[in-house]
């Protein structure tokens, strides 16, 4: 039971960190970004290559795999994204399938098709009471509360979280004051990316790697958005954690069942709180 | 173009439907239509196969099965292969577990991915946009997913299963003439349904939802029964194709609900020209030849694809069809310049 507890919020918190960067690029450009695949699934194919080199410093070849991932998000932003502000959905929908589908198609033309397999970074087992939970799934636990309390308090006390949040609520208001908004929508979609990429990389020593592993993932999160609210930061907190732990009780019972419980919550969301997008 | 802009600012109330429906079929039912079709997917099997260019029809079914939900309605869904495959799969489990006559077993596969649409579209229907598009990719990951593994008994999980279809007179559908035959049939009739209801009352409805739903909505209309009809059609004409399928190939596999060939469909669509049933004629035949021959010369092609979607969306979005209607309709608005011109009328 305690560990059906502690996968669920395993699990909550990589959907936490994938969905943040959904939620956000949604709520303040109006973009639905198929592409926060492709920066998830950069970024552990990063991960792989450098814990070749380096081995050991998990820490330190996560924060790299990061790093490497913003100026990609970067260029996709600045050629892509940015043309689309403003167009209708299905267009920004297609885009950035598109560019996901170029990007998959690359990581397949560089690291190949077959899964690599990855160990656990950590490795030990913290025993309580008679039950071993691994210290790595609690660490990623940990990250994402820290994440959580970090972001609020980005949005809430540095002047380029407020113009975040005002231009959530309102962006031609924002614009109004003479704010250059599509410079703040770049940082928020490079964090986006870069969180996702983190989730991918926090994630891919437990799951199994391969070049359309973030496609699952994502439709997960994306039933994570939509059970939280677009654009809705806490929201999107507490549906991650409420839905990975979904996914962990399903799994208990009927281990193949976990994605497909989530969108049957999605589907009764959307049946009481329809959403206009 | 005219009537669908007064449509969606004024739509006419129902006593004055039936004359713009005249109107309508005057210019648009030609029997012309269905011999050019019928003449062209002629003239290219023999470049092709007879094999081929049944399954480029079939592609065709299903791109204007979309076409009907994207193009006219627009709503873009991206999990289009659920219908698809349900139609292929219930199609195929009939013949294999309770009669192998091929017409029953057709409508049996229509029957169910209309069932299908009916239960999903009470809840997908009620979304638009990008929303629409995940929540429909949602459940075909879902249903793909049921295929794989709960169902595997069943539907024997990735190794799919035969399906062999028992004579009926002399339609044998293992006879590649008379497949072809059935399935050049099947297109057209579906053609003629798709185009004689896009350019119905009901045809004009669902293209002013696609322009502004709130506007209809407040006219007093029941969008929400109007898009669920779209939906289950559309869904029902992808298990048309489905069906076809499964008989053409003799042979069900999980591939044919496989998630990530949604963007084929919407490919050709886009290609072809959405919201224009010769657009998704085109854009079929356009995909299938690109998907069947390029990659014996390039290697990346799905990166093609991508490139391609790339450049629709930001140049050329009114695709084939619309570019060469464009080109068209430029030419005739030239002539008329010059006529008027000649008789010296200051018209235009």
């Amino acid at each position: 039971m305690i560990y059906t507890i502690v996968y669920g919020f395993t699990i909550g918190a990589i959907l936490y960190f994938i969905s943040i960067g959904l939620s956000l690029t949604f709520g303040t450009m109006r973009v639905i970004n198929f592409a926060h695949t492709l920066t998830y699934t950069i970024g552990v194919y990063a991960l792989i290559t450098l814990i070749a080199l380096l081995k050991g410093y998990f820490a330190l070849v996560a924060g790299l795999a990061i790093l490497l991932v913003i100026p990609i998000s970067y260029v996709i932003e600045r050629f892509v994204i940015r043309r689309l502000y403003g167009e209708s959905l299905d267009y920004t929908f297609i885009a950035t399938f598109a560019i996901s589908l170029i990007g998959v198609d690359a990581i397949k033309w560089i690291w190949g098709v077959n899964p690599y397999p990855m160990n656990d970074p950590i490795g030990k087992y913290l025993v309580f009471s008679g039950l071993s939970v691994p210290i790595y799934r609690i660490v990623i636990v940990l990250i994402a509360i820290l994440l959580f309390f970090g972001l609020n308090l980005f949005f809430k006390k540095t002047i380029v979280g407020k113009i975040v949040v005002a231009s959530l609520e309102d962006k031609e208001g924002v614009r109004c004051l003479g704010i250059n908004v599509d410079k703040y929508f770049s940082i928020v979609f490079v964090l986006g990316s870069a969180l996702a990429a983190l989730g991918g990389v926090l994630y891919a020593p437990i799951s199994s790697i391969h070049p359309y592993m973030g496609l699952s993932i994502l439709l997960l999160s994306f039933a994570v958005v939509i059970v939280g609210g677009m654009g809705n930061l806490n929201g999107t907190f507490f549906s991650a954690f409420a839905l990975g732990m979904v996914m962990a009780v399903t799994a208990r019972y009927w281990s193949q069942g976990a994605e497909t419980m989530v969108f049957i919550v999605m589907a009764i969301v959307l049946i009481f709180k329809p959403i206009d997008i | 173009m005219n009537e669908k802009k007064t449509s969606s600012l004024n739509p006419p109330s129902k006593e004055e439907l039936p004359s713009t429906l005249t109107n309508f079929q005057r210019k648009e039912y030609r029997k012309i239509d269905f011999l050019l079709i019928a003449a062209g997917f002629l003239l290219i099997t023999p470049i092709l196969s007879v094999h081929r260019v049944t399954d480029f029809m079939i592609f065709c079914i299903f791109a204007m099965s979309f076409d009907l939900l994207y193009g006219y309605m627009g709503r873009l869904s991206f999990g289009h292969m659920l219908f698809l495959g349900t139609g292929a799969y219930s199609c195929g489990l009939f013949i294999k577990y309770v009669s192998g006559n091929p017409l029953i077993a057709i409508l049996v596969g229509i029957a169910v991915a209309g069932l299908l649409g009916i239960l999903l579209g009470l809840i997908i229907v009620r979304t638009t946009g990008a929303c629409f598009a995940l929540i429909n990719l949602a459940f075909n990951h879902i249903g793909f997913f049921l295929v794989l593994s709960p169902l595997r008994e069943i539907t024997r999980g990735e190794d799919g299963f035969g399906v062999s279809a028992s004579k009926l007179g002399f339609l044998n559908f293992s006879s590649r003439p008379i497949m072809f035959g059935s399935v050049l049939l099947c297109l057209l009739l579906v053609f003629y349904l798709l185009k004689r209801l896009t350019s119905s009352p009901f045809g004009i409805m669902i293209r002013s939802i696609k322009e502004d739903e709130t506007r209809v909505r407040f006219l007093g209309y029941n969008t929400f029964l109007y898009k669920w009809i779209t939906f289950v059609l559309a869904g029902s004409l992808a298990g048309l194709a489905g069906t076809l399928s499964a008989l053409n190939y003799n042979y069900v596999n999980p591939n044919s609900m496989d998630v990530h060939s949604n963007v084929g469909v919407v490919f050709a669509c886009l290609i072809g020209g959405a919201g224009n049933l010769y657009g998704a004629l085109v854009g079929g035949v356009v995909y299938m030849v690109i998907s069947n021959f390029l990659p014996i010369y390039i290697h990346r092609w799905e990166m093609f694809l991508g490139f391609s979607l790339l450049i629709i969306t930001f140049r050329f979005r009114k695709g084939i069809c619309g570019y060469l209607l464009g080109l068209w309709e430029h030419g005739a608005k030239k002539r008329l310049i010059e006529r008027s011109a000649e008789q010296g009328v200051a018209k235009i």
